[in-house]
């Protein structure tokens, strides 16, 4: 947890200090990648809270599911389907769900069992 | 060391997420509130702003102008110099004239197209505007001006979706178009056989030609920058 944090604030940081400029033209793909990684970080929190957190899994999915977002946006863009909303809903309520569940899992309910 | 290597890559990935983070909002910040993040109705409301603006300042060209014609009477030479001048702005159109001529009042037809008929027949055109000025300065016009825009040597007269574009100024119908010249010739002009009149009511184009013994052209208001001419010696 603490080098989590530590390499999210050394992140920030380079990102704040390095002389690189996002081109516009993939502004759109960053977002929805950044969604994609968000979605796969609270995965990863969930999954660490109820103990089925595994490192290749979560690195895999924090990778591949920013490319996937990306590549389906662009694709998207490419044969005028709007698939960026697709990755965007899915993606947005996964996180909502896993949220949910990690609220559960801190408030030590067993998940599902209750309506409230 | 399966530790360390679970370590590392959550330094990764939590590096990863913290730059993408980062270069996102950085990104967002360099957006400057541009023309897609603003509101139809925030736009109308500029351009009403810059409109207002646009004519307050026409008002103190206005002003400033009269202050140079006063300047230019001080002395002998100014005066030569500036009666000159004077005579150029009304051939060029930067000043208001006026003197005998002919009205010509324009308007869409007010035949109803049979079913099958193109509509855009019985509509005024930008070419039916340019075919009667045209008419009227081979006839001898002096100055003319088409819905409060003076006709100079820049002006254009061309289709702008439905109204016509003057002096990049949107005109509509009905169309009053005012030359300054002999009034008999002018309307002869026009009224000739085989000439703009006759094309022009064989749609059912309204056509109104008026006689005046004294009429008014208003000067150019637009802003001419040349850009690209420059005198020859």
């Amino acid at each position: 947890m603490v080098w989590a944090v530590i390499g999210l604030l050394a992140g920030l940081v380079a990102g704040v200090y390095l002389p690189v400029e996002l081109p516009a033209a993939f502004a759109r793909y960053h977002s929805v990648a950044l969604l994609a990684a968000l979605d796969s970080v609270f995965g990863g929190w969930r999954a660490s809270l109820d103990g089925s957190f595994h490192t290749l899994v979560f690195v895999t999915g924090f990778f591949g599911n920013a490319l996937l977002a990306a590549a389906l946006t662009f694709i998207g863009d490419r044969t005028g389907v709007e698939l960026y909303l697709a990755a965007v809903f899915a993606l947005g309520v996964r996180i909502f769900f896993n949220l949910g569940a990690i609220r559960r899992l801190l408030l030590h309910l067993p998940p599902g069992k209750h309506s409230l | 060391m399966q530790s360390r290597l679970n370590q590392a890559a959550m330094v990764l990935v939590a590096a990863v997420l913290g730059l993408m983070l980062s270069l996102g909002i950085r990104f967002q910040r360099t957006l400057p509130p541009t023309l897609q993040n603003r509101r139809w109705d925030e736009l109308a409301v500029l351009l009403g702003q810059c409109e207002a603006e646009r004519d307050a300042l026409r008002l103190e060209v206005g002003s400033l102008r009269a202050a140079l014609a006063e300047a230019g009477q001080s002395t002998e030479e100014a005066r030569v110099v500036s009666e000159e001048l004077r005579q150029l702005r009304l051939v060029s159109g930067f000043a208001p004239g006026g003197g005998p001529g002919v009205r010509v009042t324009l308007n869409d037809s007010q035949r109803t197209g049979q079913a099958g008929e193109d509509p855009n027949l019985f509509l005024l055109h930008d070419d039916d505007v340019l075919r009667v000025v045209n008419e009227l300065a081979a006839a001898g016009a002096e100055a003319i001006s088409i819905n409060g825009q003076r006709h100079i040597a820049t002006t254009e007269i061309r289709c702008a979706g439905p109204a016509i574009s003057v002096n990049n100024t949107r005109v509509t119908p009905p169309i009053q178009i005012m030359a300054v010249g002999d009034p008999a010739t002018l309307e002869s002009a026009l009224r000739m056989r085989g000439g703009v009149l006759e094309i022009l009511t064989a749609l059912g184009i309204q056509v109104k030609i008026e006689q005046l013994a004294s009429l008014e052209v208003p000067a150019f208001t637009g802003n001419l920058r040349l850009r690209y001419l420059q005198a020859v010696q």
